[in-house]
């Protein structure tokens, strides 16, 4: 929202009270002033001037010296422009002047001639002809006749204003206007706002015998309409060109000006509506109708529907209600009667045809905000007062008034002075709460801990002590909280902290992947709907159910992720194409599988940890050894299958079973085709955890026994097999054949070799026994060996290695 | 006999003490104290010594064998350390060659940060909770007084996935669900993501919120001061200076942004705080008891207060982290900074 410093000025005296002050104060009181903008900011050093005296240049037949009085001296300006002439009256510009177009002026020397500056063209002072007539011309701006010569530019041209960029909360809607700013600067500053002039006078008749208005939707509590006759359209006077101008609003004519300054002084959009062209001389504000279609002022046609509201006349829209006019009805030059609009319509409904056909105009912003249902009251008036003073037309009497909602009544709040300083905790005296809410034209009374408040008009957001405290301490100055002090628990219950269990377990396993060298990652949870192809998931996988985001950034954010692999496999992709080896990385994150599709209730978020290597050498018992010590501390026994991942290699992978069967994480080689899918060239391993099933986990218990006070022994046992023997049925066998003197049993080679058989391989164990309750003798334990070979033999067909 | 002697405790302690390796060594206890060595050649003449004598030769002998032994033993000692600092000193390495084995990785920057947020926060009695990212609009809006259609939803450009669910925009969500299941006095804290559909080339679509909320007694604008200056000296020291500034949310009422010291240029000035010494650091505010009331809390009895850093931001500041499209990119390069 942008206003500028003179119109404020209209509301507010603001003598010896510069535009940065106001900047400063606005934005510590809760408008925030991203921008001031000083029109004048290129035009310093530049001058009204008259031309005495034209003749030739006497070395260069493009050039001509010109003889110029600037009213405090004659200055000399040789120029190349044609469209000056003897008597003319321009804009020169001295040394030191630094123009819109970055031109830096200097005394120089053309060609043996001294010039002392140069004249100027409309775009260097930074207008064209919209604002000033002549000055979009290619030559030099030629100024008025009556421009008094050394006048400064920036004054004879009214570009001495300064506009404030406003950062308007959503809450105040009522400052999204030069009125509304305005209000606030008084009680900043402890200023009087100065009324505003709303009269005019009016010939005879009565805009009821010109116009009828219905309204038949909800969605327009208040329709006021005047009309207006004789008009003579022209060019707006210069002081009010040069406020639209420095609110960045282009000036047409009269009649569009009008509503244009009223839209940013009043806050209220306005429409004008050639009369003519109104049918049957009907304004009938409704929904559209199916099939209808209007064509609009930025040159394109809309194909309306119910949800639309539009004003139409008796056969056919004729604007889109609070966003944009159509062709055909709208101020043209020919306009000779017109009528003004002035309305409220619903915010909802004119958020949602903007959005709907992706247009945003100066008023469909503004009534997306909320315009107040007493704001039209004396907006109508105002414009009717500027059609009058600028002589652009006479207005008939009376004002159509359609209004469903009750208007000009303000409320009334009754509020605990105490409750309002216990919300801000600094001791304000009632006197001062008085006097703060006063200027905000908020009426206050007080009765012991009452205050009794009624707000301005246009103060809807005014309701409770909450409201009341804000608008308090904003004023007060927030300040007075940065250098406070006090009791940290003053007015506070003691509570017990506590961490959140799961967070903390992933804090313990994070910590040891950090230890065995890994990385942790932060990635998107939204990805590629093509990424369950990439990782091979078959059609059936549950994980192809995914969530998609119905208005993604990119198809690179479309869906939200039900499977992590996709992430850590793109980081190692994208960091081996810049060069970096030797990658462990891990994320913990979530995955969001929906229950059913379309979705209609939460999904599931499952938090997971994910871990990946890409390391030459790093083989699959590796990961395994890191997935053992990362399940080490839990209170859970598992077992390792052949992992179902279709993205990981079927023989190099295993899935963790828990005891009740189900499935907590997996790991293993990544599937050569998933690697490919991905560009990465070298082996991966990737494994997985639910955090959200450890996390549910008892906490483990530790319970130890008494060490044997008798001495182990080690006996090596080296057997030959076949290649589909695992290590754990052997292992299980050698235990179960040792009974309860086993102590520990450890492969500790493996060997193959032609000499020992087609498809044969050598495992060699360490085997420790030991006794509680004695020392084993030789022949027990020659027994024990005994009956392991012969166990492994009957099993699985073993031979003791030569 | 009695020369004799005296002539091998001579000899032999001087051909021992200059016996300059084992086998030196050893033959010489073999030549003096050897079945066939001088020591022992000697000590079987004693029976041709007159008895008067023998006494005394014989302590003698033995003396002189014992000298002997003691300085063989002496210099085996002396030989064999000397070997071991032999052996020592060829193991002698290079220290500044690398260092071997798996090397520690790093946790992200960000996870730090929380870690740390959450610890003060945990300290100051606060329960971290977590919740929903997939949220329903009454959590992540309606529920926080921001009714469909109001202005402050174009705040938060939302991604959404059917009318009424989202991705959450705001982990204040967490806010209302505290709200409903916990009886006041509480203190909760919620670190988590958060989603929006933003284009602005400076601001990453997902990125990170700290929630905090306070519900209780007697509690207000002053309170919620006091404990944000007290974490923010935890996490920066005692020297930080902070600033208030107005603001609005429409579930907080007065509503604020505060800003402290800038920890990029500690208070000089620099581009992430545009000259002005002070960077943003959170946003916060009384709860508005409309929000209460709608989460079936008094706002008679209650008030609370709600805070919320702008993690990100933080990390990058605390890490003087160049771009914030580093805190998603993991190129291991930037991460390896972290260890």
């Amino acid at each position: 929202m942008k206003v500028s410093y003179n119109w404020l000025c209209d509301f507010v005296d603001l003598k010896n009270i510069s535009p940065k002050e106001i900047a400063e104060k606005l934005t510590v009181s809760g408008f925030e002033v991203e921008d001031v903008l000083y029109m004048n900011e290129h035009l310093h050093d530049v001058f009204v001037g008259h031309i005495d005296k034209i003749e030739k240049h006497p070395q260069a037949d493009r050039l001509v010296v010109c003889q110029v009085d600037v009213g405090f001296k004659k200055v000399q300006i040789v120029t190349s422009a044609t469209n000056v002439f003897e008597g003319a009256n321009v804009p020169v510009s001295l040394d030191g002047a630094d123009l819109c177009n970055g031109v830096k002026i200097k005394p120089s020397n053309f060609r043996g001639v001294e010039s002392d500056g140069m004249f100027c063209s409309g775009e260097e002072l930074g207008i064209d002809d919209n604002y000033f007539d002549g000055a979009g011309v290619n030559g030099i701006l030629i100024l008025p006749n009556e421009f008094k010569p050394g006048t400064k530019i920036e004054d004879a041209l009214m570009l001495n204003d300064v506009a404030f960029d406003i950062n308007v909360t959503p809450n105040r809607s009522d400052c999204n206007s030069v009125i509304g700013i305005a209000h606030e600067i008084c009680a900043m500053f402890g200023k009087k706002f100065k009324d505003f002039d709303v009269s005019y006078s009016t010939v005879s008749g009565d805009v009821n015998d010109f116009v009828k208005v219905s309204v038949e939707t909800e969605n327009c509590p208040r329709y006021m309409a005047s009309y207006v006759k004789n008009i003579k359209l022209s060019r707006s006077p210069l002081w009010l060109r040069s406020r639209l101008f420095a609110v960045g609003i282009k000036p047409i004519n009269t009649m569009v000006d009008i509503t244009n300054y009223i839209l940013v002084e009043q806050g209220q959009p306005m429409h004008a509506f050639d009369y003519k062209y109104l049918d049957g001389k009907k304004i009938n504000v409704r929904q559209a109708k199916e099939g209808e279609k209007i064509s609009v002022l930025n040159g394109n046609t809309y194909n309306l529907d119910k949800d639309v509201m539009v004003i139409a006349d008796q056969n056919k829209p004729v604007v889109i209600a609070g966003v944009i006019g159509g062709v055909n009805s709208c101020i043209n030059q020919n306009t000779t009667e017109s009528v003004f609009e002035c309305a409220v319509f619903d915010l909802k409904s004119v958020r949602l045809t903007a959005k709907k056909f992706g247009l945003r105009t100066d008023s469909s912003a503004r009534y997306e905000k909320g315009v107040n249902i007493n704001s039209p009251t004396l907006a109508m008036r105002r414009a009717l007062h500027l059609v009058d003073k600028l002589g652009c037309g006479q207005i008939v009497g009376g004002i159509i008034d359609i209004c469903s909602e009750k208007i000009g009544i303000k409320q009334k709040l009754t509020l605990s002075y105490s409750k309002i300083i216990k919300i801000l905790g600094v001791d304000i005296p009632k006197e001062k709460v008085v006097e703060i809410l006063s200027g905000l034209g908020v009426e206050t009374s007080v009765s012991g801990d009452t205050l009794t408040c009624v707000p301005p008009l246009l103060r809807e957001d005014l309701q409770n002590e909450n409201d009341i405290a804000e608008e308090v301490i904003r004023i007060y100055g927030y300040d007075v909280y940065n250098d406070l002090d006090g009791g940290l628990f003053e007015n506070s219950s003691i509570t017990i902290g506590q961490f959140e269990p799961r967070l903390s377990m992933e804090n313990n396993l994070k910590n040891i992947l950090v230890d065995k060298g890994f990385y942790e990652t932060l990635n998107y949870s939204l990805y590629t709907a093509s990424a369950c192809d990439k990782l091979l998931l078959s059609k059936d996988d549950e994980r192809r159910k995914v969530i998609t985001i119905a208005n993604p950034i990119s198809e690179d954010m479309s869906t939200v992720r039900t499977v992590m692999a996709h992430a850590l496999l793109l980081d190692i992709s994208s960091n081996l194409s810049v060069g970096n080896k030797d990658m462990r990385f891990f994320e913990v994150g979530r995955v969001y599988q929906p229950k059913s599709l379309p979705l209609t209730e939460l999904p599931t978020e499952n938090n997971r940890l994910s871990f990946a290597v890409c390391e030459k050498d790093y083989d699959f018992f590796q990961m395994k050894g890191l997935v053992e010590d990362l399940l080490v501390g839990f209170q859970i026994s598992y077992t390792l299958k052949r992992s179902e991942q279709p993205f990981l290699h079927s023989g190099v992978s295993a899935d963790l079973v828990a005891n009740d069967g189900r499935v907590i994480g997996w790991f293993g080689k990544v599937h050569k085709s998933v690697l490919k899918n991905y560009d990465i060239s070298q082996d991966v391993y990737y494994g997985e955890l639910d955090t959200d099933f450890l996390a549910s986990l008892p906490e483990k218990k530790y319970e130890t026994k008494e060490i044997s006070k008798f001495p182990p022994v080690e006996r090596d046992l080296a057997i030959v097999v076949d290649e589909n023997v695992t290590n754990e049925e052997l292992v299980q066998a050698i235990k179960s054949a040792c009974g309860k003197t086993c102590f520990d049993v450890q492969l500790f080679d493996i060997y193959r070799n032609n000499t020992l058989g087609e498809g044969k391989k050598s495992m060699a164990y360490k085997i420790v026994l030991s006794s509680d309750d004695k020392t084993l003798t030789g022949d027990e334990i020659a027994n024990i060996m005994k009956r392991v070979l012969k166990g492994l033999q009957f099993r699985f067909g073993a031979k003791l290695r030569d | 006999m009695k020369i004799q002697l005296e002539d091998i405790l001579k000899n032999g302690v001087a051909e021992i003490e200059s016996a300059d390796d084992l086998k030196t060594l050893d033959d010489l206890r073999i030549k003096y104290l050897g079945k066939s060595g001088a020591l022992t050649t000697i000590l079987r003449g004693m029976k041709d010594v007159a008895p008067e004598q023998r006494r005394e030769i014989g302590s003698l002998a033995n003396s002189v064998r014992e000298n002997i032994e003691n300085a063989l033993s002496q210099k085996l000692a002396d030989l064999e350390n000397a070997k071991l600092l032999a052996d020592m000193e060829k193991e002698k390495v290079d220290i500044t060659e690398p260092s071997k084995g798996v090397k520690r990785g790093a946790l992200h920057p960000l996870t730090r940060f929380n870690n740390k947020f959450m610890e003060i926060c945990v300290e100051m009695g606060f329960t971290v909770i977590q919740g929903p990212e997939v949220e329903t609009d009454y959590y992540n809006f309606e529920a926080l007084n921001v009714p469909k259609n109001h202005p402050a939803r174009d705040m938060q450009d939302s991604f959404y996935i059917t009318d009424n669910i989202l991705m959450r925009t705001q982990t204040s969500n967490m806010q209302i669900r505290a709200m409903e299941k916990m009886k006041p006095p509480f203190k909760v804290v919620c670190p988590g993501r958060v989603y929006r559909n933003d284009s602005d080339s400076s601001h990453s679509p997902i990125f990170n919120q700290f929630e905090a909320l306070v519900v209780d007694e007697n509690i207000g604008l002053k309170d919620l001061m006091m404990m944000i200056k007290e974490i923010l000296k935890r996490l920066y020291g005692e020297n930080i200076k902070i600033r208030v500034r107005p603001s609005y949310f429409p579930f907080t009422e007065p509503s604020i942004e505060i800003d402290a010291t800038c920890q990029m240029c500690h208070g000089k000035g620099c581009n992430l705080c545009k000259g002005t010494g002070f960077s943003e650091f959170f946003a916060a505010g009384v709860v508005n008891p409309k929000v209460l009331e709608m989460s079936g809390i008094d706002s008679k009895k209650y008030s609370g207060f709600a805070f919320g850093p702008g993690i990100d931001r933080s990390v990058m500041v605390t890490n003087k982290i160049p771009n914030i499209k580093y805190l998603f990119k993991n190129d291991l390069r930037f991460l390896k900074q972290m260890r």
